[in-house]
């Protein structure tokens, strides 16, 4: 163990950098560019959207000589109106890998806020600027830092700390950093335009270097209700979650030292008097309901020493032996190690083993995990092969491999609970779906909620056709978490579900003017690859977006049926005048006539559809 | 007697050529008083679909059955085809009124003098055939006629009836290539003939030889080069050389399935023209080159190909090919799966055909 963590020590900042700049999207200037801004800009709409704030971003990047060619250093800043952080978080918030405030389970852009770290330290290795870091959370005060990354000792470096009074709350962050605009300009203006199509809340401005702004206005002003934070579910959980909760849930026997003691007399009500034994037990049992653990635990302890405080004060508690009902301990007078028997009918025996070996499983279980109630919790008790009462604490570990095993297995839990996801809602994909592309026809659907693996998702679609939307379509519009995906679709769920859908059927055909938009929101996107471009094609997911797209689908049809029949009035009130005239002249002729006969009126007829 | 039967003749064509006009007008009529009255108006079109064709024992022809289509110009889908019909029996009109023809590629192309637009020949071919349903008349009686390519030889006296050849004669031997086959000839008097047989073959090159050899002479025949499938002005001719003449017509062809059914054709028609009569010669014989004549002429052959074996199978099911020499010499060609062409009797001389052949068949068809 220590071994590894000397190495660790050892690496540098960059060697640390460039071993997983890959992994974060940091491969080269034009990419790295591209990740930087989203980074960023996910950090500010996540950030507002948590407080319920409607999301006013800025997003620039500037050269700082627009003279040199690509790639050269950028200074990129974005500006939000979010809470901002706290001036004493600010150094850490930025300054260190890992510290962040997303940890826990619910729908997020981003994950841990590591890749706004990294972007950092890209920035920071490729130009050796520090990072500049504006921060008000009241709107009167504003923290101004100026940091670099320590990264081997993993602590901020403060350059530069002042303060000054403004006008608005929010945090703007800035960085210098190497990037290629003018490769990854086009891909940033799609980042930011798509961005804002699933984000119709928020206003987004974008200045680029070469000058032009871009302005996405807010179109909805009601906010998706944010996303709660909930316990996970047990289809989604592996052996080491399992072992970090159960280090959550277990407790130490308390050092019975003097401030323990005294605790334990202030809670009794005895911090001036003496009690016997006896006497302090009585009035423990009296006041047992509002004892706090560890205070049970010290008095379960004296019960079987059958100590008062004084005696207590002389001995050193060692072992709590269960299996052998004993209880070791080490007498400072006696300079010896004795021991006590315990007896297991007792409650405070209880009380000694189940702070000992933990919870029971079926506590366990109802406590860690979302949808699982006391009887679900003995019958999968019963389907994994434990006793319900057995203690977390004893599990060996092939045990709790079995346990981890089983609670993936088990068919009998409730499915996730999607309080934890924020889709966008109908309405606002709605409007914003009509605002962006200005179709004649426009049509979205929220599915309920589902789940895969354990992980709860909610898919979204809409669908829109004609108007000012250009032909060559269906054009998908593809969103994870309200995150746009701009690449790799060819691999894509989404891709695969639209190209399986034969479009005759649904009366579109040629190179129409379609447009699809899909938002799958789960606590964890099944990203096929780690540059988070492509959903995998689960099962579970396919079906969603299957069943999303042919209730859209029936609606375009419907539309599109109503829209042909009136054209197809249309051409034909047209065949007709084109060539009635020509039937009249030609029976003229032919009858001997020489007045042409009187089919006007047939031309003013209603045509009603009567081709078979 | 001559100028009589001369002045029947040109009576009938007269009465032939104002049945045509009646019926036009009368359909011109019918359709000029639906629009009149606000009502859209509609054709019957027999049905040519191959359910409603029929092969008729009597007539020994396909005809149609009783089943027919309404074009109706209510209906936006069949209003283009019902402008174009009324577009080509108003053409057809005033060819016949001015003793014009045209040729079926004519008529796809004057049609764009008047907006009516045909995506190709085929397309105004087909309408040709639908008025030809509805008038029950074969286009040439509206003065339409296909391009020509078969010939005719021999001592016939014809006598044009064509505007600016009234009264002109002709005797068709005085040149030796033949003569094209066409509205002037079809159309034309026949005036009298030294000739006892027609002998109508499928090949230019033979032709020329017969004509040649002097076969008309020799045989005291017309000869009747009909182009591969015999085209209908030269079916009209063969039956009106049969009928007016009195002349017994035989079919010399291929040695093949394709040279069988050509005689058939000329025979007893074709289900394309079923809704036509009078194309027809019910008694004229194919006298080879059979199946039956490859062997015993020890012919060079070439091996059927999968589509002549097809062909066979096809025929095999046609009414007409049940009986006779029309099922044995089907059933040999299955048998032996090889062909022989016309030319073929080369191997024995190039006058062998003429000199040897043709007598022996010509024998034989007496007593068919």
């Amino acid at each position: 163990m220590s071994s590894i963590k000397e190495k660790f020590n050892q690496i540098s900042p960059s060697e640390f950098f460039y071993r997983n700049r890959d992994l974060a999207g940091f491969s080269n200037p034009t990419r790295s560019l591209y990740t930087a801004v989203r980074e960023f800009v996910e950090n500010s709409l996540d950030a507002c959207d948590q407080k319920g704030i409607f999301p006013d971003v800025h997003l620039s990047i500037k050269a700082i000589d627009p003279e040199k060619p690509d790639p050269k250093p950028y200074i990129l800043t974005v500006k939000d109106n979010g809470p901002g952080i706290e001036t004493k978080h600010v150094p850490l918030a930025f300054g260190t890998v890992l510290y962040g405030s997303k940890f826990g389970l619910k729908q997020a852009r981003g994950m841990f806020g590591l890749g706004a770290t990294m972007a950092i330290l890209y920035g920071q290795i490729t130009t050796n600027k520090p990072v500049l870091v504006k921060s008000s959370t009241d709107g009167k005060i504003q923290d101004e830092f100026e940091l670099l990354l320590d990264i081997q000792k993993n602590k901020p470096v403060i350059l530069k700390h002042t303060t000054k009074e403004v006008t608005k709350r929010g945090l703007s962050v800035s960085i210098c950093l190497e990037g290629d605009y003018a490769k990854a300009g086009s891909k940033i203006k799609d980042y930011v335009y798509e961005t804002s199509l699933i984000t119709p809340y928020a206003t987004i401005t974008f200045d680029d270097p070469k000058g032009e702004k871009f302005h996405y206005s807010k179109i909805v002003n009601e906010m998706p209700p944010p996303p709660t934070i909930i316990r996970p579910h047990a289809h989604g959980i592996d052996v080491e979650t399992i072992r970090r909760m159960m280090v959550e849930s277990q407790f130490e026997i308390p050092t019975i030292d003097d401030a323990m003691v005294e605790k334990v007399r202030k809670d009794l009500g005895l911090a001036k008097n003496n009690l016997s034994f006896t006497g302090i037990m009585d009035k423990a049992k009296k006041r047992w309901k509002t004892l706090s653990r560890p205070v049970r635990v010290v008095i379960s302890l004296m019960s079987f020493l059958k100590m008062d405080f004084d005696k207590l004060n002389k001995i050193r508690i060692d072992d709590i032996d269960v299996p052998n009902k004993k209880l070791y301990y080490w007498d400072f007078g006696d300079s010896q190690s004795k021991s006590v028997d315990m007896d297991p009918e007792s409650s405070y025996y209880k009380q000694l083993t189940g702070t000992v070996q933990g919870e029971t499983l079926t506590t366990f279980l109802t406590k860690g995990f979302q949808r699982i109630g006391p009887s679900t919790a003995v019958k999968f008790a019963e389907f994994a092969g434990f006793k319900p009462d057995k203690r977390m604490g004893t599990m060996t570990n092939e045990e709790l491999v079995r346990l981890s095993d089983s609670l993936q297995k088990f068919e009998d839990f409730l499915s996730p609970d999607p309080s934890c996801l924020a889709p966008l809602g109908e309405e606002p994909l709605e409007k914003g779906m009509k605002k962006f592309f200005k179709p004649d026809f426009c049509a979205v659907i929220q599915r309920p909620a589902s789940a895969y693996s354990g992980f709860p998702f909610i898919v979204e679609m809409g669908i829109a056709y004609g108007g000012e939307i250009r032909p060559g379509g269906p054009h998908v519009y593809r969103y994870a978490n309200r995150i746009p995906l701009l690449y790799d679709e060819g691999s894509d769920v989404v891709l695969k579900v639209v190209n399986d859908t034969d479009w005759g059927r649904y009366k579109v055909k040629g190179e129409p003017p379609f447009v699809i938009v899909s938002h799958i929101c789960s606590t964890r996107i099944p990203y096929k690859t780690v540059g988070k471009e492509n959903v995998a094609d689960r099962q579970e997911i396919e079906r969603e977006l299957r069943l999303g797209l042919q209730f859209l689908s029936r609606k375009l049809a419907a539309y599109m049926s109503k829209r042909g029949q009136a054209d197809m009035a249309k051409k034909r009130a047209n065949l007709y005048a084109k060539y009635l005239p020509l039937i009249a002249q030609f029976s003229t002729e032919l009858a001997g006539k020489t007045k042409e006969p009187n089919y006007k009126k047939l031309l003013e007829e209603e045509i009603i559809v009567d081709d078979k | 007697m001559t100028t009589n039967k001369s002045k029947d003749r040109k009576q009938k064509a007269n009465e032939k050529q104002q049945n045509i006009i009646d019926a036009l007008k009368d359909h011109g009529a019918k359709v000029y008083g639906d629009l009149d009255n606000g009502q859209f108006p509609k054709l019957s079109i027999p049905s040519r679909s191959v359910s409603n064709i029929v092969y008729d024992k009597k007539l020994r022809q396909y005809i149609l059955g009783n089943s027919a289509a309404l074009r109706s110009s209510r209906n936006s889908s069949q209003l283009r085809s019902f402008t174009q019909l009324m577009w080509l029996a108003f053409f057809a009109n005033r060819l016949t009124h001015e003793k014009k023809s045209s040729t079926l590629r004519d008529v796809y192309y004057s049609s764009q003098a008047f907006e009516i637009e045909f995506e190709d020949q085929s397309e105004s071919d087909n309408i040709i055939v639908d008025l030809e349903a509805v008038l029950s008349k074969p286009r040439e009686d509206f003065h339409i006629f296909p391009e020509e390519r078969s010939s005719i030889f021999g001592d016939l006296n014809i006598e044009y009836t064509i505007p600016g050849y009234e009264g002109k004669t002709m005797n068709l031997s005085n040149h030796p290539d033949g003569y094209a086959i066409g509205p002037s000839l079809t159309t034309a008097e026949l005036v009298d003939t030294s000739a006892e047989i027609v002998i109508a073959i499928e090949k230019g090159g033979l032709f020329t030889r017969f004509v040649e050899e002097q076969v008309d002479k020799k045989f005291k025949s017309i000869i009747i080069n009909t182009g591969g499938q015999a085209p209908r002005s030269t079916r009209t001719l063969l039956k009106r050389l049969h009928d007016e003449m009195g002349l017994p017509v035989i079919v010399l062809t291929d040695g093949d399935v394709y040279g069988e059914h050509i005689a058939m054709v000329i025979k007893s028609g074709s289900a394309n023209a079923a809704h036509l009569r009078d194309l027809t010669v019910p008694d004229a014989k194919w006298v080879g080159v059979w199946a039956t004549d490859i062997e015993k002429f020890k012919l060079p052959t070439i091996p059927m190909t999968e589509s002549d074996i097809k062909r066979c199978h096809d025929l095999q099911s046609d009414p007409r090919y049940q009986e006779g020499i029309w099922k044995k010499e089907l059933d040999v060609f299955l048998k032996i799966k090889r062909k022989a062409e016309l030319e073929a009797f080369s191997k024995y001389g190039l006058t062998n055909i003429t000199d040897k052949y043709l007598p022996q068949k010509l024998e034989l068809a007496k007593s068919m």
